[in-house]
């Protein structure tokens, strides 16, 4: 008798009868909502005032702007007070987070709040919870379809290299060597910041402002630093270095540093860091830096529990929660910083 | 032994000569194989047999002469053409993946499909076939190779040869791995093959074996065929003189007495099955010999001895101090020295030189200030090989490319360096050619009479009762028998190593 | 088995010019080609600010952190082993040395040394004596220490501006060469003497040749085996130390995929992925033509894309090189 050849299918069957029957949550306390249209989600669902369920989906927490987008999240959850969040471990990779919103969907929230890895891998899943009437509010990094998501939340990439692109104008009076450190290449993020910043000096320069050297750092400081080395060597006449993040730039202000370059040019980070505030303070080097506030999450989930709620933005006149919002990229400069500061992450 | 008839032979090698960069391997090499016949091949080492095999078995490509088989051309070069044509070879490192099945094996290659798929019981029934073919119904098609021993392995292979259509098997060394009841039993599985009108070519360095399994013999020397399908029954002497191309007087030198004290002491070393309460004791001077079937515990004894293994009991002592249990470094610290078994899987590291093998036991002497000195290192080490007649005795050389009695003089070098008291041997001469084995022989004396104690392990009991100062034969990991050297024959070794009569050791002068 | 007559195959090749090599010296002749090619082909396309003195001491200054590393593992490599921590370790380290900046130089320097050989220690007992295979070990501690990077550091970067000892370390000077580089010379001297000149580096090599044939010769395994993860750890500390005092900050980001670049190094200076043959020199020549590509690419301005197949291309290489030489 042997007994191998059936524990493959035995298997088979145990796997498609649990899946069948839907998952669990990860979440210990998520039986706890009372009420009578929890199982039901709906915008309708909760209008009773009883606790939101939001499942958050972002990715691995490892740089800074990242840990902050998830820790604004689950904090204002928190102060909300009736919010019931599930958060995901954060992954790195596009498949294992879309499996993770996948049993999120399981668990049948009211609402999903997703900064997707790559908003084109991950538009199917979030079409998938659409579908299956779970509002999605999208933050910063936007799927590829429209109909993915209920909200979209975003920072401004475009407008961060516009007002970049701006602000060498004036400070170069149009005419110098521009350096670009730019992030993670090929990603939506970098492609906008770089496209906003070239538009901005061809329209207010033409061809005064010469890029000289454009090379990626991954959002690394490590990286900034040995890249920003070897660009120092190609050109000794920079007038100003354009940085995608603020994290990263601290590599390439060690590099002119060491090198005892930082009277030759000024630099401009992006995001927001206390750190890069404590130096726009201090002055010098460091002129300046475009917000692109991770509190965008805490909004998101504010967002969502309304949305969850069927209730509008109470300052708009319509009774819905807007589809698009687009957080302003604003420019921190010794002039503002004071005001900001406490925004920084 | 079966009849040849005089038929078209099976197999027609005519004028063979296979010339590598620098080295003409093969010079002129012509015999035939008939039908159903047993041909062995013999040659001492580097005498061109596996070039020889590769040849026939289509691995390596002819620079002159044709081979026939059934008549026909073969063409050349094309391994696939060789076993379309009926050859197939048996090597001495099995071609077998551990990790498959029995069944998985026989047909790895040339698999049976059913309708797209693989059709598994089919193989499975032809295996447990030709497994019964072959007289072995014992071995499941289910195993898995790894957990086989060596002679199952060994009739797997066989059986893999006989999966598809063949009319010539080549046999590379096929008793090396095996004892005395393994032998016979492939002796009878050969016998069986050659009444299907099969030709076998045979090849050996025992030559014991030779009449009792071969029809007619072709001697190898140097690249050509020194005597072609001349008649097993040629006196042995005749065959290695012919092999070595003069006349070797003695194989065996002067029998080593014991001339001192006792340099290595065993008592009550125990090992769960493996090895059960051995006890005994070597005097300098002396070689004791080991004997007894595979699986006996000879191979672990030493083991427990040199500390690769840990005992469940007993202790060793060398010249009087106790050795602690486990630990290599201290045994050799103590004046022991291990050959293994397996010397190219266990005694050299093939890709470096010889020099660093010799020395590698005995760093220590090579230090000045904590760095070594590799000139010295070098001189010390050609010393040592050019005493044991190495060849070649160019310390850079690197060691894979010696041959297997060269390999084997590495080793021992190795432990010479080092001025051992106890030398433990585990198959010195397997798979080393008949001129090599004499040497060695010499060697294991030469040593003895230099005060040192030797112990050996080997499969071959006549080996053991022409070398040894005393011989104890090992069964189930017991020793059973201790015989003197002088009265020690072959026979009465194996007797001792085969039957269960006395199951308690046994202390015994035969008359 | 009768083997191949023993004329056929020589140890050593003949080369042009009267010279003669072992197959190893080889790997290492034909690397040194290749980075006087580089070296020529940057002049050539880069004329100003290739071949100058200054950006000759910033490659070799850049080369100093993984190539430290690269030390390390060419001894774990040797012993038929391998390490895939060392990059997250490394910033284990500096997050560690950062946690303690405010005592000092000193107790930042011995921060990162003791992270680095805890955690070097760690892996070293897992596969000397846990008996567990060492990919699956150091990738284990991959995550792990970058985790403790993380947590240790409450994800922020510790700045170490004040630590002038450690800036040194990084970014001071002796007579005008960069004390990155004469740490990097050194520890590869001490690598190379270790390795071929004492019975420790022959051991190594000699477990890494054939775990049991060193055993029966008296070698003590698993004490190298520990030691080599445990040097691997003394280099990921040195390189940590290299790193944050050119960055004037311990950050737990830093280190992202070292391990592949050390590897890589150490495979294309012929030293053999399975063990038992190893060479410093071609790990630092290895190094040397890594730094001297990302370095000549980044002066042209060419994509990054460039630089990843340029180096995907030289592995391939390196690694057809070796296997013909078998």
């Amino acid at each position: 008798m042997n007994f191998k050849r059936y524990v493959v299918p035995i298997c088979a069957a145990f796997a498609l009868g649990v899946a069948a029957c839907g998952g669990d949550d990860d979440d210990g306390g998520g039986g706890a909502t009372s009420g009578d249209g929890n199982g039901q989600s709906g915008t309708s669902a909760q209008s009773d005032g009883g606790p939101v369920k939001i499942a958050f989906s972002a990715p691995g927490a490892d740089h800074g702007w990242m840990a902050a987008i998830t820790e604004n999240a689950r904090n204002e959850a928190e102060e909300l007070g009736d919010v019931d969040l599930e958060i995901t471990e954060g992954v790195t990779d596009s498949a294992a987070q879309a499996d993770q919103i996948e049993t999120l969907i399981a668990g049948k929230p009211d609402a999903l709040v997703v900064l997707p890895n790559e908003g084109d891998a991950l538009t199917p899943v979030a079409l998938k919870a659409m579908e299956a009437g779970i509002p999605v509010v999208n933050v910063d990094r936007e799927f590829a379809e429209e109909g993915a998501y209920r909200t979209l939340i975003t920072g401004d990439n475009y407008g961060i290299g516009w007002q970049a692109g701006n602000y060498f104008a004036d400070q170069l009076k149009c005419q110098g060597n521009v350096v670009e450190i730019q992030g993670i290449a090929g990603i939506s993020v970098t492609e906008q910041r770089s496209q906003g910043f070239r538009d901005a000096i061809q329209q207010r320069c033409q061809s005064g402002i010469k890029i000289i050297a454009s090379q990626p750092a991954d959002f690394l400081p490590d990286k900034g630093l040995s890249v920003m080395e070897n660009i120092l060597q190609a050109h000794d006449d920079i007038d100003a270095v354009y940085t995608h993040d603020d994290d990263m730039a601290e590599g390439v202000v060690s590099a002119i540093e060491n090198a005892n370059r930082q009277d030759e040019m000024f630099l401009t980070g992006a995001g927001g860091s206390k750190a890069a505030m404590d130096r726009i303070e201090q002055g010098g080097l460091y002129r300046a830096t475009f917000l692109y506030n991770p509190s965008m999450s805490a909004s998101a989930i504010r967002l969502a529990r309304l949305i969850a709620r069927g209730e509008g933005l109470q300052e708009l006149a319509e009774p819905e929660v807007p589809s698009k919002i687009q957080v302003p990229a604003t420019t921190v400069t010794e002039e503002n910083v004071a005001d900001v500061k406490e925004l920084g992450f | 032994m079966s009849v040849a008839t005089a038929v078209a032979p099976v197999l027609e090698v005519r004028g063979i000569a296979k010339q590598y960069p620098g080295v003409r391997a093969l010079d002129g090499v012509d015999f035939d194989v008939r039908p159903g016949e047993v041909h062995c091949l013999l040659g001492p080492n580097g005498a061109g047999k596996s070039t020889l095999i590769k040849c026939v078995s289509g691995a390596v490509a002819l620079s002159e002469g044709e081979i026939l088989v059934d008549g026909e051309p073969l063409p050349v070069g094309e391994p696939s053409a060789s076993l379309q044509r009926g050859v197939a070879t048996i090597y001495q490192e099995l071609d077998l993946v551990e990790d498959l099945t029995v069944a998985q094996s026989v047909f790895l290659g040339h698999e049976i499909y059913r309708r797209g798929l693989l059709d598994r019981a089919r193989m499975r029934r032809e295996t447990v076939a030709l497994l019964e073919r072959l007289d072995h119904p014992g071995i499941s098609p289910d195993a898995y190779v790894r957990n086989l021993r060596p002679a199952q392995q060994q009739i797997v292979s066989i059986a893999r040869a006989l999966s598809q259509r063949v009319r010539l098997l080549i046999m590379d060394e096929p008793s090396a791995i095996l004892d005395d009841n393994e032998i016979d039993t492939l002796f009878g599985v050969v016998r069986r093959l050659t009444e299907d009108g099969v030709g076998v070519i045979y090849i050996s360095h025992r030559l014991d074996e030779i009449p009792r399994i071969g029809d007619r013999v072709t001697v190898l020397s140097d690249g050509h065929t020194v005597a072609s399908g001349i008649p097993a029954d040629t006196p042995p002497s005749r065959l290695v003189e012919l092999m070595v191309g003069r006349k070797v007087e003695q194989m065996f030198p002067e029998r080593p007495t014991a001339t001192g004290d006792v340099v290595l002491e065993v008592r009550g070393l125990r090992r769960g099955r493996e090895v059960r309460d051995a006890s005994f004791e070597v005097r300098a001077g002396e070689v004791i010999g080991l004997g007894g079937l595979v699986g006996a515990g000879r191979t672990e004894l030493l083991r427990l001895i040199y500390g690769l293994d840990h005992p469940t009991a007993g202790e060793v002592l060398v010249e009087g101090r106790r050795l602690p249990a486990g630990r290599p470094a201290a045994a050799i610290a103590a004046g022991l020295g291990f050959a293994p078994e397996d010397r190219k899987s266990q005694g050299l590291l093939l890709d470096w030189s010889l020099a660093k093998n010799v020395t590698l036991a005995d760093l220590g002497r090579f230090r000045r200030r904590a760095l070594l000195r590799p000139r010295a290192e070098r001189l010390a080490a050609t010393e040592q090989l050019r005493q044991l007649n190495t060849v070649p005795d160019d310390a850079d050389r690197i060691a894979r490319q010696l041959s297997g009695g060269n390999q084997q003089k590495v080793v021992l070098a190795r432990w010479l360096l080092r001025h051992c008291r106890v030398l433990l041997l585990d198959e010195p001469t397997r798979g080393v050619d008949v001129g090599a084995k004499a040497e060695i022989y010499r060697v294991i004396t030469d040593l003895a009479a230099a005060g040192l104690g030797v112990v050996v392990v080997s499969s071959e009991l006549a080996e053991l009762a022409g070398l040894c100062t005393r011989v104890l034969v090992m069964r189930e990991g017991r020793i059973v028998a201790e015989v003197d050297g002088a009265a020690a024959t072959e026979l009465n070794l194996l007797h001792h190593a085969v039957s269960d009569t006395d199951p308690a050791p046994v202390q015994e002068e035969t008359p | 088995m009768t083997t191949v007559p023993p004329e056929a195959a020589p140890s050593r090749r003949s080369l042009p010019f009267g010279l003669s090599a072992s197959r190893i010296e080889l790997q290492e002749y034909t690397l040194a080609l290749v980075v006087v090619l580089l070296v020529i082909v940057g002049a050539v396309l880069e004329p100003d600010d290739f071949l100058n003195s200054d950006n000759m001491l910033n490659v070799l200054r850049q080369a100093s952190v993984v190539g430290v590393l690269a030390i390390g593992m060419t001894f774990v490599i040797a012993t038929g082993g391998i390490d895939l921590s060392v990059g997250s370790m490394v910033a284990a380290a500096a997050v560690a040395g950062g946690q303690v900046a405010d005592s000092g130089s000193l107790a930042f320097l011995l921060g990162a040394i003791g992270m680095g050989v805890l955690l070097g220690g760690v892996n070293a007992g897992m596969i000397a004596y846990g008996r567990v295979v060492p990919f699956i070990a150091t990738l284990a501690m991959f995550t792990m220490a970058r985790g403790i990077a993380l947590w240790l550091s409450d994800k922020t970067p510790v700045s170490i501006f004040q630590l002038e000892a450690v800036r040194w370390f990084g970014n001071g000077e002796v007579i005008g060469v960069p004390s990155a580089i004469i740490v990097f010379v050194a520890v590869t001297i001490v690598a190379w003497v270790l390795l071929n000149r004492t019975r420790y580096g022959r051991h190594v090599v000699a477990v890494g040749g054939n775990r049991e044939a060193a055993r029966i010769a008296g070698v003590k395994v698993q004490r190298i085996v520990f030691s080599v993860y445990v040097l691997s750890g003394i280099c990921v500390a040195i390189a940590a130390i290299l790193v944050s005092g050119r960055l004037a900050s311990a950050s737990p980001v830093i280190g992202n995929l070292y391990e592949l670049d050390a590897i890589a190094a150490v495979v294309i200076g012929g030293t053999a992925l399975s063990g038992g043959r190893a060479t410093i020199v071609g790990t630092f020549l290895g190094v040397l033509t890594f730094a001297l590509i990302f370095n000549l690419l980044t002066l042209m301005d060419l994509p990054t894309e460039i630089q990843q197949i340029t180096k995907g291309v030289i592995i391939l290489a390196a690694v057809l090189i070796q296997r013909r030489e078998r």
